[in-house]
C-alpha cells in the first residue's frame, strides 16, 4: 500500500530486539528491573498478569510508608441484628435462603403486575430489557446447550439465547437478585414468600424440572424445593471456582492465556496474521454505521446560544424521576408524554378520570405508579404535567 | 478611571457597579483602538485586530465557587447511546468517556465513563455505613470518616469496562473513538488499602472469596479471591484530588486495580469473606464470555493489554493535512496484567510494524501515552496500534482473538484496532478480518 521508511523500519527493528533482549532478561531473573518504566514484578497473579511486591518501601513506582499500622482501631463491631440486615446475599449451597413459598400462578399474577412491562408478557422481552424465557434448552451430543452455540459470523442468523433456562448457571442467583434489585423501580418491595412466587413463575416459563417434576400453575416453590433444583446450563462455565481448588483453577486457566483467552505475536516485518490460515485479512468497513448518540457528535468550539434558564417545575422532576421510564417511550405499554394523538385519545375519558386513574393504578400501571407516598394532588399535579406536555401547542 | 467621582458618589455605588461603569468606558476605548492597522492580503485579523477579551474586564474570578470549563469546550463531554441501555432508559446504561479529547494519562472527573445497573445512587455521606463481616475473627462497621482516618495511599489506574469495544466483535459499527474505546477512563485514586484494615479485623485461614456489595438499587455484588484483596485492593473515596462523583461511586467504592471496573463495585455497603464464591448475578448472567463452543469462561477478572491510536481519529482526522507535514501519530496503551513496555505501530495493515515511543509515565495498570512522528504523504493507510506488556502479553489480532473466543463474547474484546485514512485524510474505523 505504500513504501515504509526504511531507516524508521530499521530503526524500529534494532529498538524492538534490544528491548526484547532487555525483556527476556528481565523474565529470566526475578528481581530486576529490566526496560526503563517497568517494575520489579513476579508472574503467577491469579488473574494470569504479574503483580509488584512491596518491598523495602517501594511497591511498583509508588513509595509507600513502612511504619506498622497494627493496632489501628477504628470503627465498631456491628451488632448481630445488624449484620443480619445487610448480610441478605443467597449462595448456591443455600446459605441466606429464606423460608418462604409461592406458587407459580401467585407469581404469574404478580410477575403481570410488577414485572411484564419491562421483561414482555412470559418473559419473553421485546420491550427493550432483558429477555427471561424462550431460549430452547436441546443439546449438543458433547452436552452443550445448542442455542449456545449460535454465532452470528454473518447478519441474520440467530443469536446466542442466554436466558434464564439456558444460561444461568444457579437459581439462588435469581431469587437473591429479585429479592434485592427488582421489581427495578422499586427494589427490596417483595416479601419472601413473593420472591418465591415470582422465582417459581420464572422456573416454569423456562421449563425448568425439579426433583423430576415439572413445574405447573399449582406447583408451590418453598426453601426445601428450591434446593433440589439444578439448572440447565450449570456446568456451561469454566474455569471451575468451586470447591478447594476454584481460585488454582482460574490461576491455570490464566496462566495459559495465547490458548485460553487469545493473545497475540510479536512480529515486526512482512508478517502475516497468524488468524487468517495464510490468506490475506480483508478490510471490513462500517455496514450499518450508528449514529443515534446524544448529543449528537461534535467537535466544534462555538459558542452555544444563549440558554433558557428554564425552571423546572416540582412536577416535571417528579415525573423525570418516578413516571418517565415507563411514560417516556411508546414501548411500554403506557402513552407515551408527547405523542399529542394518544393523550387526546386519553382525554376522551375526561381529566377527573385520567386523574383517577393515575391514583387507583391502570392496566399495568400500580396506584400512582408504585409511589405510594405521593400525595394526590401531587399526581394530579404530574398529570396535568403530563398533558400539558403532550398538548398539540407545546 | 473617571477622576471627576466625587469621594461620596464613590460610596453611593456598589463595587460591582463601579466595575461595570469603568468596563463599559473601556470598551467604549477599545472600539477606538479596534483597527490600529489596516488587515491587509495575508494578514490574520486575529493578529491585527485586538481581541474582545483582551479590551473588557473579564470575569470576577470568584463567578465560578467550583470552576467550569471554558464555554467553548462544550462539545467535550460524555455521550450516550439509546443502543447502548433498554429501551433507551438511561438509569442501566453507560456513557462513553470523549477520549478523542483527553489529554494526557488522567481523565477529569466529570468526563469519566459511567455504567449504572439501577441509577446513579445519591449517597448521603453521614448515614454511609461499610460493614466487613463473615471470616473474619472482628467483624467491623465504619462510618466514612472512620474509614478516612486510616492512612491512604494513592494511586493512578485506569478503569474499564469489560464491554469496552463489545458492539465490534461482529464487526465495525460506530465511526467515533469515543465509542469504539470510550468504556474507560484514568484517575489518580486516593483511599486506604484493604489489606490495612483487614490485618486488624484478623481474616481466618478458611477465607478464599470477598463479596463486594453496592448500596445502589440493584446492590450490584461481585465475588473477588482474596489474593486480590490481599494484593493492592483498595478501598477509595479520593478521585484525582477531590471526593469521588456520584457516578463513579460516592462516597465509597472498591479499587482492583486493572480487573473489570465492573468488580470494582461502587456506593460500597458490604464485605463479606467465605470460602466459596457467590454466584452473583454479574458474574454468571452478564460479565460472562460465552464462546463459540457454547461454553462461557467466568471469573474473567483483567482487563488485557490494548491501545488505541487516539490521533488522528475519525473525530480528529488528517484532513487538514498537506503533503510533506510532519505529524504525531499519538495513542493510548493499557493492561491490566502490568506495565506497557512497547507499543508498535502499523501503516500497513499489520504487514509490517515500527517501534513507537513511549512518553510520559509508565504507570502499572494505568493509561500510557504513545507517539510516532509521520510524514504524511496523503497516501491511503491502514492505522494500527498494538500493545505488549510486562507479563508477556501481545494484542491479538481481530483473527487470533477470533479463533479463540468466536464472535458473541461481548466481554474482553482487545484485539487490534485499524483506523483506515483515506487519501484526503479521511479516518474511518475498519477491521481486518476474515
Amino acid at each position: 500500500m505504500f513504501n515504509l521508511d526504511r531507516k524508521l523500519m530499521t530503526t524500529g527493528i534494532v529498538l524492538a530486539f534490544s528491548s526484547s533482549l532487555l525483556y527476556g532478561g528481565f523474565f529470566g531473573g526475578t528481581d530486576a528491573p529490566s526496560v526503563p518504566g517497568t517494575y520489579v514484578s513476579t508472574m503467577g497473579s491469579v488473574d494470569g498478569g504479574v503483580v509488584y511486591p512491596r518491598k523495602d518501601g517501594v511497591t511498583g513506582p509508588y513509595r509507600y510508608s513502612e511504619q506498622s499500622t497494627a493496632g489501628i482501631n477504628h470503627g465498631r463491631v456491628p451488632t448481630a441484628n445488624e449484620i443480619e440486615a445487610w448480610d441478605k446475599d443467597i449462595m448456591p449451597d443455600g446459605t441466606g435462603l429464606p423460608e418462604g413459598e409461592g406458587s407459580v400462578d401467585e407469581g404469574d399474577e404478580l410477575y403481570e403486575k410488577q414485572c411484564a412491562s419491562c421483561h414482555g408478557d412470559f418473559g419473553a422481552g421485546g420491550r427493550g430489557y432483558p429477555t427471561l424465557t424462550g431460549g430452547n434448552q436441546d443439546r449438543l451430543p458433547n452436552g452443550v446447550i445448542k442455542t449456545l452455540t449460535n454465532q452470528r459470523t454473518v447478519p441474520g442468523l440467530d443469536a446466542p439465547k442466554r436466558t434464564i433456562g439456558t444460561y444461568w448457571p444457579k437459581a439462588s442467583t435469581l431469587i437473591w437478585y429479585i429479592r434485592d434489585a427488582m421489581p427495578y423501580a422499586h427494589p427490596k418491595s417483595l416479601t419472601n414468600n413473593e420472591i418465591y412466587a415470582l422465582t417459581a413463575y420464572l422456573l416454569a416459563q423456562n421449563y425448568i424440572v425439579i426433583d423430576g417434576e415439572e413445574m405447573d400453575g399449582d406447583y408451590v416453590l418453598n426453601r426445601e424445593k428450591f434446593l433440589k433444583i439444578k439448572m440447565p446450563n450449570e456446568d456451561g462455565f469454566y474455569p471451575n471456582i468451586d470447591g478447594p481448588d476454584g481460585v488454582e483453577n482460574v490461576r491455570a486457566f490464566f496462566a495459559d492465556r495465547a490458548k485460553n483467552i487469545g493473545a497475540g505475536t510479536r512480529c515486526m516485518k512482512d508478517c502475516k496474521d497468524p488468524g487468517m490460515d495464510g490468506k490475506e485479512a480483508v478490510v471490513m468497513r462500517i455496514a450499518n454505521e450508528i449514529t443515534d448518540v446524544v448529543p449528537a457528535y461534535s467537535v466544534v468550539r462555538d459558542l452555544l446560544p444563549e440558554e433558557d434558564d428554564g425552571v423546572v417545575s416540582k412536577a416535571e422532576k417528579m415525573y423525570n424521576t418516578s413516571c418517565k421510564l415507563c411514560h417516556g417511550t411508546d414501548q411500554m405499554g403506557a402513552p407515551m408524554v408527547g405523542d399529542v394523538a394518544m393523550w387526546r385519545k386519553v382525554m376522551e375519558k375526561g381529566f377527573g378520570k385520567v386523574v383517577h386513574n393515575a391514583i387507583d393504578g391502570i392496566g399495568g400501571m400500580p396506584p400512582k405508579g408504585g409511589y405510594e407516598d405521593f400525595t394526590n394532588s401531587e399526581v394530579q399535579m404530574i398529570v396535568e404535567f403530563m398533558i400539558e406536555s403532550s398538548s398539540e401547542k407545546h | 478611571m473617571d477622576k471627576t467621582l466625587k469621594k461620596e458618589e464613590m460610596n453611593s455605588i456598589s463595587r460591582r457597579d463601579f466595575f461595570k461603569k469603568t468596563a463599559s468606558v473601556s470598551a467604549v476605548a477599545a472600539a477606538a483602538l479596534l483597527s490600529p492597522s489596516a488587515v491587509l492580503a495575508g494578514d490574520d485579523e486575529n493578529i491585527i485586530h485586538h481581541t474582545k477579551w483582551g479590551t473588557t474586564l473579564g470575569d470576577e474570578l470568584n463567578k465560578f465557587p467550583y470552576g467550569l470549563p471554558s464555554k467553548y469546550e462544550h462539545s467535550v463531554v460524555r455521550r450516550t447511546s439509546s443502543l447502548m441501555s433498554s429501551a433507551g432508559d438511561m438509569h442501566a446504561a453507560v456513557s462513553m468517556c470523549p477520549i478523542h479529547e483527553i489529554q494526557g494519562i488522567i481523565v477529569p472527573n466529570g468526563l469519566h465513563f459511567t455504567r449504572t445497573h439501577n441509577g446513579v445512587a445519591q449517597v448521603d455521606p453521614n448515614k454511609f455505613r461499610l460493614m466487613i463481616h463473615g471470616l473474619v475473627d472482628k467483624p467491623i462497621v465504619l462510618t466514612l470518616d472512620e474509614l478516612k482516618k486510616y492512612p491512604s495511599e494513592s494511586r493512578i489506574h485506569f478503569l474499564e469496562c469489560p464491554s469496552n469495544g463489545a458492539g465490534e466483535w461482529k464487526g465495525p459499527q460506530f465511526n467515533s473513538l469515543q465509542f469504539v474505546k470510550g468504556m474507560m477512563s484514568a484517575s489518580e485514586w486516593t483511599g486506604v488499602r484493604l489489606k490495612t484494615i483487614l490485618d486488624e479485623l484478623g481474616l481466618k485461614p478458611t477465607a478464599k472469596w470477598m463479596l463486594a456489595e453496592g448500596s445502589d438499587g440493584s446492590e450490584m455484588g461481585r465475588s473477588v479471591p482474596v489474593e486480590k484483596v490481599l494484593d493492592d485492593a483498595m478501598l477509595v473515596w479520593g478521585q484525582n484530588g477531590e471526593a469521588l462523583r456520584p457516578e463513579q461511586g460516592y462516597p465509597v467504592r472498591l479499587l482492583l486495580p486493572g480487573w473489570e471496573a465492573n468488580l470494582c463495585v461502587k456506593w460500597l455497603k458490604r464485605l463479606e469473606f467465605s470460602d466459596k464464591p457467590w454466584y452473583a448475578k454479574e458474574e454468571t448472567s452478564k460479565y460472562t464470555v460465552l464462546t463459540a463452543s457454547g461454553k462461557a469462561i467466568q471469573h474473567f477478572y483483567a482487563l488485557e493489554v490494548n491501545s488505541i491510536i487516539t490521533s488522528p481519529c475519525p473525530e480528529k482526522p488528517w484532513d487538514d493535512l498537506i503533503q510533506g507535514d510532519m505529524v504525531e501519530i499519538e495513542g493510548l496503551a493499557w493492561s491490566g496484567h502490568g506495565t506497557i513496555t512497547n507499543v508498535d505501530i502499523s501503516l500497513d495493515g499489520g504487514k509490517n510494524w515500527i517501534e513507537a515511543n513511549l512518553k510520559g509515565l509508565v504507570l502499572p495498570k494505568a493509561w500510557t501515552r504513545f507517539s510516532y512522528m509521520y510524514k504524511y504523504e496523503g497516501k491511503p493507510l491502514l492505522l494500527s496500534s498494538r500493545a505488549v506488556d510486562d507479563s508477556k502479553n501481545v494484542q491479538p489480532t481481530v483473527n487470533q482473538e477470533k479463533a479463540v473466543i468466536g464472535v458473541e463474547g461481548v466481554y474482553h474484546r482487545n484485539s487490534i484496532c485499524t483506523w483506515e485514512v483515506t487519501a484526503k485524510g479521511e479516518v474511518h474505523n475498519v477491521q481486518l478480518r476474515s
